[in-house]
């Protein structure tokens, strides 16, 4: 790890070396050994090694989510099986889930990013730290646990508790720090105050906040209910991971692992790179992953990138994250779901049509759900009340199994919508 | 110390390097491993002046080499240990370190050769008993000492061995890797090549997997050591060890 360390001293020329180093080095994996990026770069009649400046990335395709569907499951990983250590899998945009491999190498450099990120907010061996993430984000609560021990911090891993067990467990195991998404943390929050339970009844102290951007004035409710100073930290909760960015003490935009990542920012309308500083969406290109490389991959997700020194001297670029979204993916506590995948599972189950369903994210009792409309009509009319209302239940059961978000039907009438 | 970027060399029209870039640290031993034909030879004689046919950019200092001749490119500090040892078998031992220091006798610096042949058969006692013997009479192992020593001559700030290993017995490769260690920490920065992976990267700080003429690969030594990759392909574990799932 001597580069790893040593990345935040090199001069803007050195960074600029290192980075088109490994950005060569994983265009020449990628070509040679996953068909499709080969089949990407031969359609443009371009070879790895035209690539002779981080600007020619643009001369790239860009990778989507489909494209994770439809190499399902193993078709983008670029190193055997026997090399891979651990498998994960989120919701895709359709049929098909994203599945994402990581050798032994990808594990030491995630557990090297989140403790990186941890240590930026404050994190010692000293805390108590305790994962409250939801069912969707499951992967990122392991990553989270990995990278705690690694800095040596006492982990509580994230667990299925009811809000009054995660309540139970922050005060009496004595939690310093919490990760957990902004909904949760308001949830905890408000939870806490309508039973009565002051903050003082607490050791908690830092709040790593992740899933979402979050609104400033909630953002500071949180802070003052629950007695806490926030970072944000800015992942994908399918691939790759969480923590590509978080904040440091300064709090002004989130430093992107630039050793791991190269981001651009493009319009999302014509996929045009935009000038420096400008908001648009975010595209990632990993720089040292070996197992399933990230080229030019769409986050869908809006930012700009700051590139002017930051007060706490760190020299990685910072982003700015906004909230909306630039497809038509829903972030439902920090779980990515696409609409597409939702029709997909109706129309299978139900056989209804795109235009018979509406969504729409709602919030009950402070967390988040997707909230399915659905108009009636005949094919699923049924006299039987009853056992329409299984059907109903049992459709949500499938959307929340596959989507990993909580999940509402809801019958209107034709004309409301 | 040196930075190429996007390196390519041609052999006619065969373009035997297809942009590399890869960067080298002062007073760290990075080394290059990779197969046959991979193009690691090929990246030493472009940079040793030796192979004029390329494009890209390669800076020494922060200063390109485009266009350097070898003897310009040993006095801005470059020297190398070429492949097969190279020495001149009917000269003395002597001999052969004097013509190392070829380029600075025009410097008047005759004393300071004295001084440097005097440290080299310290740092080589071998080379002090073979003194004035033809250095053709030299086992490989004494033949690789001289061929480092006459390089040493040149006074470089980076020196670049070729396959140092090639040829010689266990033993005798590890004592020339404890050589590189010594001359590492007295400051001199230090480019193996390398098929022998496992030796140069037990000795190296960094390295960088060339495949074909590309870096497919590139990180700290002990990351590279326990890459499985890299082990499969360069270290001579038994690929029906690894279930290939492609």
């Amino acid at each position: 790890m001597q580069a790893e360390a040593s990345f935040f001293t090199l001069l803007p020329d050195e960074k600029h070396q290192l980075q088109l180093e490994r950005l060569q080095s994983t265009l020449n994996r990628a070509y040679r050994h996953v068909p499709y990026h080969a089949n990407q770069l031969n359609a443009l009649g371009i070879e790895p090694a035209d690539i002779a400046t981080l600007a020619d990335l643009q001369r790239l395709p860009f990778m989507e989510r489909a494209d994770f569907s439809e190499h399902y499951p193993y078709d983008l990983f670029a190193v055997p099986l026997r090399d891979i250590v651990r498998i994960h899998t989120a919701p895709g945009t359709t049929r098909n889930p994203t599945v994402s491999g990581y050798t032994a190498q990808d594990r030491e450099h995630w557990r090297h990013m989140l403790s990186r990120a941890m240590r930026a907010a404050g994190i010692t061996p000293h805390d108590i730290l305790q994962v409250s993430l939801n069912p969707g984000l499951a992967n990122w609560g392991r990553d989270y646990k990995d990278g705690a021990e690694s800095l040596g911090a006492s982990v509580i891993p994230n667990t299925q508790l009811s809000i009054e067990k995660q309540l139970m467990v922050l005060r009496d195991y004595k939690t310093t720090a919490l990760i957990t998404t902004p909904a949760m943390a308001g949830h905890l929050a408000r939870h806490m105050t309508d039973s009565g339970m002051g903050p003082a009844a607490l050791s908690l102290k830092t709040l790593i906040i992740c899933g979402e951007s979050i609104a400033p004035d909630l953002r500071k409710t949180i802070e003052q209910e629950l007695h806490v100073r926030s970072w944000v930290h800015y992942g994908l909760s399918e691939v790759p991971g969480p923590a590509v960015a978080f904040e440091c003490e300064s709090h002004d935009g989130l430093h992107i692992n630039e050793d791991h990542f190269l981001p651009e920012i493009v319009d999302p309308e014509t996929g045009a790179p935009l000038p420096e500083g400008s908001a648009g969406e975010l595209v990632l290109t990993t720089l040292t992953t070996r197992a399933f490389p990230l080229i030019r991959f769409r986050t869908g997700d809006r930012a700009r990138i700051l590139k002017t020194a930051c007060p706490c001297g760190n020299t990685l670029a910072r982003l700015q994250w906004y909230p909306e979204r630039m497809d038509n993916i829903m972030n439902i506590d920090g779980v990515n779901v696409h609409g597409d995948q939702v029709h997909y599972h109706l129309e299978n189950m139900l056989s209804l049509s795109k235009e018979a369903i509406s969504l729409r994210v709602a919030r009950r009792e402070g967390r988040k759900l997707l909230e399915v409309f659905i108009r009636m009509n005949d094919t699923i009319f049924s006299d039987e009340i009853k056992e329409l209302e299984k059907l109903l239940r049992r459709a949500e059961a499938r959307l929340r199994e596959n989507l990993g978000v909580p999940a509402a039907i809801r019958l209107i009438e034709s004309a409301s919508m | 110390m040196l930075r190429i970027r996007n390196l390519k060399c041609f052999y006619g029209r065969i373009m035997a390097i297809k942009g590399i870039s890869l960067s080298v640290a002062a007073g760290e031993i990075t080394c290059l491993i990779g197969a046959n034909g991979s193009g690691k030879s090929t990246l030493l004689s472009a940079v040793c002046g030796l192979l004029p046919d390329w494009t890209g950019g390669i800076e020494l200092e922060g200063q390109s080499i485009k266009g350097l001749d070898p003897p310009a490119l040993v006095r801005r500090g470059i020297s190398l240990v070429p492949e097969g040892r190279l020495i001149f078998p009917p000269l003395s031992v002597m001999d052969n370190l004097k013509l190392g220091a070829y380029t600075r006798y025009k410097k008047r610096a005759a004393n300071a050769i004295e001084a440097d042949l005097e440290s080299m058969m310290s740092m080589f006692p071998i080379l002090r008993e073979r003194f004035r013997q033809p250095a053709g009479t030299l086992s490989g192992g004494e033949q690789q000492m001289l061929a480092i020593a006459r390089a040493l001559m040149a006074r470089p700030r980076l020196l670049l061995l070729d396959e140092p290993s090639m040829g010689l017995a266990p033993m005798i490769v590890e004592k020339i890797m404890e050589v590189l260690e010594v001359l590492r920490s007295g400051g001199l920065t230090i480019v193996l090549v390398e098929q022998n992976a496992l030796a140069a990267l037990e000795a190296a700080d960094r390295g960088y997997v060339l495949e074909t003429g590309a870096v497919v690969l590139q990180g700290a030594a002990d990351e590279l050591l326990a890459d499985k990759d890299v082990k499969r392909a360069y270290l001579g574990k038994d690929y029906g060890d690894f279930y290939d799932a492609g």
